[in-house]
């Protein structure tokens, strides 16, 4: 697409991809893949644990050229590459983006980890947070920067709630109440319309980071939470000038 | 003017961000391939003995290079030389990306590392990070010591399990052998000084580490 105005800086959009083991972060992934990689190039970094599995079902699931899908190991500090030193994802997503440039999108899957952990705004531009109903319907009203933060949360696997008791509607109901209006989707591969408010969102976040006014923002670590006296306030960082006992 | 003294710690510090945390250096595949804790002590030595030896060596020489504004190329291709396997010399590469990265946004108008390529060794990207710091030889050679001692003790938390006072106790053990690798290495002033003391069987570890699909760290 040579004539699609690029970002100032002229690099892909990157984006994270993060949530607890099992919530459905590569499947979400490949999802994206089968879907704009005719339009769009892609390429994606994978955070393992332990294996390159995450990195092989996605060479496997035929989505991408496998050359397009690097593995960064850890050393079983995921929480680590994704947030304090970067340093090893930078590289990884850099090198994508020289070697198949120009690359519209990048995106950066964590290694499953606990409801803290989320990406530095200096590593991605936006990020998802997954949750899933088989995980059990009370997540959602557990809170955690992820959660309450992220740019975009998903709900995933809508179509199990029936056969793991979980009431989905309230599920995501529960979930937009502690998101002060963040968006959030019910997602199930089976559902198209959730499929294409996932694809969409994402052409949103391009068309706004291609107009230079995409600013990352940092979810965590602190969530939004309530003082004795009433008032209520997020720690974003920037505006963080009071001190906690 | 900062002392020597803060800046070299800051450079020995496990929390420069420069992914430290994603190394093992072989320990591993040693592990996977049977080495005990107990065993880890005479792992440390014999790095300290062979390849760690060849880094410090190359990061001291390359000091002297870009003090002396003499090309590196010399430098660089007996490091290669010295460090038969592949996997070994692809990841000094990526960890000089990941240190270079770092160097220059905290030394951005430092001659040496300006000058410093995509695909530098590890050693002598620290070299130059060395020089802009105002170490000198001896300085240079125990950091690149202690950072293997102490890289390989933090492998060995998240690998064995293991009392971490009980590290630190070998990495205490291990810091007269660090000071005589300074010793030695610190007046090497050529390519050619640089020893070839190689560890084969650490060399085959590194190269299988390269291959399994089943690893917490990238080396």
């Amino acid at each position: 697409m040579p004539d699609t105005p690029i970002h100032p800086s002229g690099r892909a959009l990157r984006v994270g991809v993060c949530g607890p083991v099992g919530t459905g972060k590569s499947s979400l992934i490949a999802l994206v893949c089968a879907q704009l990689a005719a339009s769009l190039q892609i390429a994606v970094v994978t955070n393992d644990i332990y294996t390159d599995e995450d990195a092989r079902f996605l060479r496997s699931a035929g989505v991408l050229d496998p050359e397009r899908i690097r593995a960064v190991e850890t050393g079983a500090c995921p929480h680590t590459a994704i947030r304090d030193d970067i340093t090893a994802n930078l590289l990884a997503v850099e090198e994508l983006e020289e070697d198949f440039a120009p690359l519209d999108l990048v995106l950066v899957e964590s290694g499953g980890d606990n409801l803290t952990a989320t990406f530095s705004p200096a590593l991605v531009d936006t990020q998802i947070f997954l949750i899933d109903v088989a995980g059990g319907g009370d997540v959602a009203r557990k809170g955690g920067p992820g959660i309450t933060r992220a740019d975009l949360l998903v709900v995933n696997k809508t179509d199990l709630a029936p056969h793991v008791g979980v009431d989905a509607e309230q599920m995501v109901a529960d979930a937009g109440a502690v998101r002060d209006g963040r968006p959030v989707i019910a997602l199930s591969r089976q559902d198209a319309a959730s499929v294409a408010a996932l694809t969409d969102w994402l052409l949103g976040q391009l068309a706004v980071h291609r107009a230079g006014t995409l600013v990352p923002a940092d979810p965590g670590p602190m969530a939004a939470h309530f003082h004795a006296d009433g008032t209520a306030h997020a720690h974003d960082g920037a505006h963080d000038d009071h001190v906690h006992a | 003017m900062t002392s020597p003294d803060l800046l070299l710690m800051l450079l020995a510090d496990a929390r420069l961000p420069t992914a430290g945390h994603t190394q093992s250096a072989q320990l591993e595949p040693a592990v996977a391939s049977g080495l005990a804790a107990a065993d880890v002590p005479a792992f440390v030595s014999l790095r300290l003995a062979t390849v760690t030896r060849v880094e410090a060596a190359t990061a001291v020489v390359a000091l002297h290079h870009l003090r002396h504004g003499l090309a590196l190329d010399a430098v660089e291709l007996a490091w290669a030389a010295r460090t038969p396997s592949a996997a070994m010399r692809a990841t000094s590469r990526t960890m000089g990306r990941a240190l270079l990265r770092l160097a220059s946004r905290l030394w951005p108008d430092h001659r040496g590392i300006a000058s410093l390529r995509r695909g530098a060794s590890r050693a002598v990207v620290l070299a130059a990070a060395a020089d802009a710091a105002g170490l000198d030889a001896a300085a240079l050679a125990r950091l690149v010591g202690y950072d293997d001692v102490q890289t390989v003790g933090a492998a060995a938390l998240k690998l064995l399990p293991l009392d971490p006072a009980k590290v630190a106790g070998w990495v205490l053990a291990a810091l007269p052998a660090v000071d005589r690798l300074a010793a030695d290495v610190a007046p090497l002033t050529t390519p050619g000084d640089i020893p070839a003391a190689g560890a084969p069987r650490i060399e085959a570890w590194a190269e299988s580490h390269a291959t399994t699909t089943r690893r917490l760290f990238s080396a």
